[in-house]
């Protein structure tokens, strides 16, 4: 087996950060994993047994809830969750994917300029405007392929799957396959 | 004559596999991105001359994959998904965040990919070894493919085209053409050289 840097430092019970849990048999793999980790509720990200969650990214704010189910397989995704994100079992997501429950800034340009000054180096202190948040539900079974981005709000129906590089905006049918920017349904999964 | 070994200007403590036969006139940045080739064909790797591949690529290729790099062609930073067969040709350019992927890697069932998932929690490490059929993607000569763009099982890709930034490729791509947009079709058309 080559020499795989990536898999050299999976996390534990003991390092993991005090607000996380993980399952009997899941391995959490990459040193960045919990970089922009900045939860602060009891609980606040959840992982059930069986998991591989490799080189991702549990990017959780303060008031953010993250529940992933068991036997997922993530690979490479970047999880922004600041209210909460609701993953079933037997999820998978592909390299490069982006899952957010905000937009991160207030849509209103008024309001976007004071968070601007409020993020800058000059804004210490200074309270952030609201900014809107919708939760993500993905539940069992839903195939994500890499590259893929699922924007607040969206629930996807079981067994869903999405083909690389899509945008998904809208909720998604179960069983339905999809496709594009903004997504479109391509068909029915069928084996 | 072929690279092997060690590089010496190599940040990554790796080596090149055995299997890969690398052009001493191409240029690799780094061993990375072998960090998850576990193919145990022969030749598994080909690299040409004049070719270089950059340190965000990462080939990904499963125990039967092959891939296959022609000659001057760059690529800067492809996630290459191979369980059979993935083949760019010469004087080709690969930009950042590109996708190629030749196989899916996990069924359409429920059921069986409920069970590959379950077996996956106990290897290690933690490879997805290919349970979808795959099919080759085939990259002619002179192709340009912008960053962020995915190229998905099956589709080949004609001389001298070019792919957009972003697009998503799931049908192929005649030759001399410009395709863009997710999913991609065809925008103009390439004169072609005489």
């Amino acid at each position: 087996m080559s020499d795989d840097a990536r898999q050299r430092s999976p996390w534990d019970q003991g390092s993991l950060p005090e607000n996380v849990r993980a399952g009997v048999g899941t391995a959490i793999i990459g040193d960045l994993a919990f970089k922009r980790f900045y939860a602060k509720l009891p609980e606040a990200l959840v992982i059930g047994e069986g998991c591989t969650m490799e080189l991702v990214h549990f990017d959780v704010g303060p008031k953010g809830r993250m529940v992933v189910g068991n036997y997922c397989y993530f690979t490479n995704a970047v999880l922004l969750c600041e209210d909460r994100v609701e993953i079933g079992n037997y999820v998978v997501i592909g390299w490069n994917t982006t899952i957010a429950d905000s937009d991160f800034h207030p849509i209103e340009p008024a309001k976007r300029m004071a968070d601007a000054i409020a993020c800058s180096p000059l804004g210490k202190g200074q309270p952030r405007p609201p900014i809107a948040t919708q939760p993500v539900i993905i539940e069992d079974n839903v195939w994500i392929g890499p590259q893929v981005t699922i924007l607040k709000g969206v629930r996807i129906g079981h067994g869903a799957w999405i083909e690389p590089g899509s945008v998904i905006t809208r909720d998604v049918p179960p069983m339905s396959r999809m496709m594009g920017n903004p997504a479109r349904l391509m068909g029915p999964v069928s084996a | 004559m072929t690279l092997a070994g060690k590089l010496p200007w190599d940040w990554h403590d790796g080596v090149i596999p055995a299997n890969a036969e690398i052009s001493s006139e191409a240029y690799l940045e780094t061993t990375y991105i072998f960090g998850r080739f576990r193919s145990n064909r022969d030749a598994a790797c080909r690299v040409g001359k004049g070719a270089s591949i950059y340190g965000g690529t990462m080939l990904d290729v499963s125990a039967h994959g092959q891939v296959q790099v022609g000659a001057y062609t760059t690529i800067v930073a492809a996630r290459i998904i191979c369980d059979q067969l993935v083949q760019v040709g010469d004087y080709c350019l690969i930009s950042w965040n590109v996708l190629l992927m030749d196989s899916y890697r996990q069924p359409f069932d429920l059921e069986k990919r409920r069970r590959q998932l379950e077996l996956l929690a106990r290897t290690n490490p933690r490879y997805v070894e290919g349970d979808a059929e795959p099919r080759p993607v085939v990259v002619g000569n002179n192709v340009w493919i912008g960053f962020d763009a995915c190229v998905l099982p099956g589709v080949s890709i004609g001389d001298g085209s070019i792919v957009g930034a972003r697009s998503v490729v799931a049908e192929d791509v005649p030759p001399y053409t410009i395709v863009a947009g997710n999913p991609a079709r065809v925008i103009r058309n390439l004169e072609k050289p005489e």
